[in-house]
């Protein structure tokens, strides 16, 4: 008996894709579409472009959509084209200036309020424990995670953005388990830093 | 558990990765130590308060991947298109109800190896004497023969099968008529006692051209009347009709001599015989019928104590197929004999101051050796 799609597994999906259903695909796209954009979004720190690397990311599946094999995990290989991706980018922009925090935002012409307040919102779908609690936290802990090393800020974004385990980081990005576990700590220890002057980090403390 | 491997874990175990007897004993020991129950609250504490909030994707974002998609697929090159396809052939072929009907049309394709057409479908299966379906080996047939072949046929083509297979035992250049009349030669008398020597037995058999012959018959009737009288013992009567079809000439003529021979042998011992084995194998020297002659008379000789002549006979059989190793033996046993036994017969026979060859043939008159049995024919 087929599975019905929703409960489909992502390899289960990106199989039927590669027979031609369509509608897996669209839902591979609505399962991932926030999470990766959200990666990109930290790396590129640009609305417009991380919109069009992650649509880059979900043509080079269509486009390598016959090479996926059904033993490998889906996550795994979409988040390494965003990586990959991600890295081209931030390539071709080393002439240019980093974008403040304060930058505006532009998003399809309209929205233009800082990457502070975007990161502020908080999403309707988030865990509460996962929320920042207020404006001030979180825009002290994206210039936390801004300032971490390029190796440990895509580290920590796989682990909370994407949820991925720290195996699959290892694939992803080339390295030992164990050094994925050693970048994530740093990049914690930084955050930890960042957060120690928070009453309400102190009482969480407790 | 200690520190150092709680801060090898720690990380896994703020994640949950950690399994369920791990992470209990990562938790006792967070109880117990201060250093350890600090770094893991406090990393606890950031992830709780840290946590980035996800941005939405933009509205957007979804048509125009979906979009997007569309145009790709539109412009998959044809490599591309064949990749996707052999990749959904794939995707069918490892399947594994395919591994299974795969591996059920092998058991069933395998299986009919082992078919067989019903017992019984034949009439009747042709089978060689060694019981070898005719048409895996020889194309002899095994078949009930009528009691008298029709009259003026040859014995060899009676049968012609067993024939040609004996004739192929022992080959001889120039012997073929006689290899077929002797291959359709009647069976000789019972087994004769053995030779006086109980150890000394020489390896004798039944002669095989004899018995191929069966009940067949050889549709000579004079050849048959005689077989008859030789089986029967009537060895006078015997040799007289066997000497008949000799003189007579054909095809069963060198088996009756070597036959009338074998009666005189039966009858009147092998002094008597022994002359005509000589004869015989002089006649037929190096066929199968003088080879069977000059083997009886070996053994003739051997029996009346001459073994010089013995040995003689017995040489000239050494390096001819199916005697070589019986006269090797022979010539072995011959030498071994302690030579009080070789002379004992010649003084026994000498009388004081007689004739010698008169003296051996009183010392035995009635020596008879056993008759071989000689399958080799």
């Amino acid at each position: 008996m087929a599975t019905a799609r929703g409960d489909a597994t992502d390899e289960m999906l990106m199989v039927r894709y590669q027979r031609g259903d369509r509608e897996a695909f669209a839902e591979l796209v609505r399962r991932h579409k926030t999470p990766i954009y959200n990666f990109v979004l930290r790396q590129v720190r640009q609305g417009n472009t991380a919109e069009d690397v992650t649509q880059d990311v979900f043509l080079r599946v269509v486009q390598n959509a016959s090479e996926f094999k059904h033993e490998a995990r889906f996550s795994t290989w979409v988040y390494t084209i965003a990586r990959n991706l991600c890295v081209d980018h931030l390539r071709k922009q080393t002439h240019r200036r980093h974008p403040s925090l304060d930058q505006p935002i532009t998003q399809n012409g309209e929205d233009s309020r800082p990457l502070v307040d975007h990161v502020a919102d908080v999403h309707p779908r988030a865990s509460v424990e996962r929320t920042a609690v207020g404006g001030e936290v979180a825009g002290r802990i994206l210039q936390a995670v801004e300032k971490l090393p390029e190796e440990q800020r895509e580290v920590f974004l796989l682990r909370e953005v994407a949820n991925l385990p720290f195996k699959e980081i290892a694939e992803i990005t080339g390295v030992g388990e164990n050094t994925v576990k050693s970048r994530m700590r740093y990049a914690l220890d930084r955050l930890q830093e960042a957060l120690s002057d928070f009453e309400e980090y102190a009482r969480a403390l407790r | 558990m200690d520190c150092e491997k709680f801060d090898r874990i720690v990380l896994d175990l703020l994640y949950e990765e950690l399994d369920e007897l791990t992470s209990a004993a990562a938790r006792r020991h967070m109880e117990h130590c201060a250093r350890c129950r600090g770094i893991g609250s406090g990393l606890r504490a950031t992830r709780q308060i840290g946590g980035l909030p996800l941005v939405e994707a933009p509205a957007g974002l979804e048509e125009r991947i979906l979009s997007a998609e569309r145009n790709a697929r539109a412009e998959l090159s044809l490599r591309q298109r064949l990749g996707r396809s052999i990749s959904v052939m794939a995707g069918y072929a490892m399947r594994p109800q395919l591994a299974m009907a795969a591996l059920l049309l092998l058991m069933i394709g395998s299986s009919l190896l082992f078919l067989r057409a019903k017992p019984g479908a034949r009439e009747s299966v042709h089978v060689t004497e060694r019981g070898v379906p005719e048409s895996e080996s020889e194309t002899v047939t095994v078949v009930p023969m009528p009691a008298k072949a029709r009259a003026g046929e040859p014995a060899s083509e009676a049968r012609p099968g067993l024939a040609e297979r004996e004739g192929k035992r022992e080959k001889s250049a120039s012997g073929a008529d006689e290899e077929q009349g002797f291959a359709a030669a009647p069976p000789p008398a019972a087994a004769t006692p053995e030779l006086a020597k109980g150890d000394d037995k020489v390896e004798t058999k039944a002669t095989g051209g004899a018995a191929l012959e069966g009940d067949g018959g050889s549709g000579d009737d004079e050849y048959d009347q005689a077989m008859a009288d030789y089986r029967a013992g009537r060895y006078g009567h015997a040799q007289k009709n066997f000497d008949s079809v000799a003189n007579r000439g054909g095809g069963n003529a060198p088996t009756a001599e070597l036959f009338a021979a074998q009666a005189i042998r039966n009858q009147s011992g092998c002094n008597a015989a022994a002359p005509r084995f000589e004869s015989i194998n002089s006649r037929h020297r190096g066929t199968n019928i003088g080879n069977e002659a000059a083997w009886q008379a070996g053994d003739c000789y051997r029996a009346l104590g001459q073994q010089d002549n013995a040995r003689r006979s017995y040489k000239q059989l050494v390096g001819v197929a199916g005697y070589d190793d019986r006269a090797q033996r022979a010539l072995a046993a011959l030498d071994e004999e302690p030579m009080a036994a070789r002379k004992a017969p010649a003084k026994a026979a000498e009388p004081k101051g007689g004739a010698a060859a008169g003296a051996k043939q009183k010392a035995a008159p009635k020596a008879k050796p056993k008759p071989t049995t000689s399958d080799s024919f």
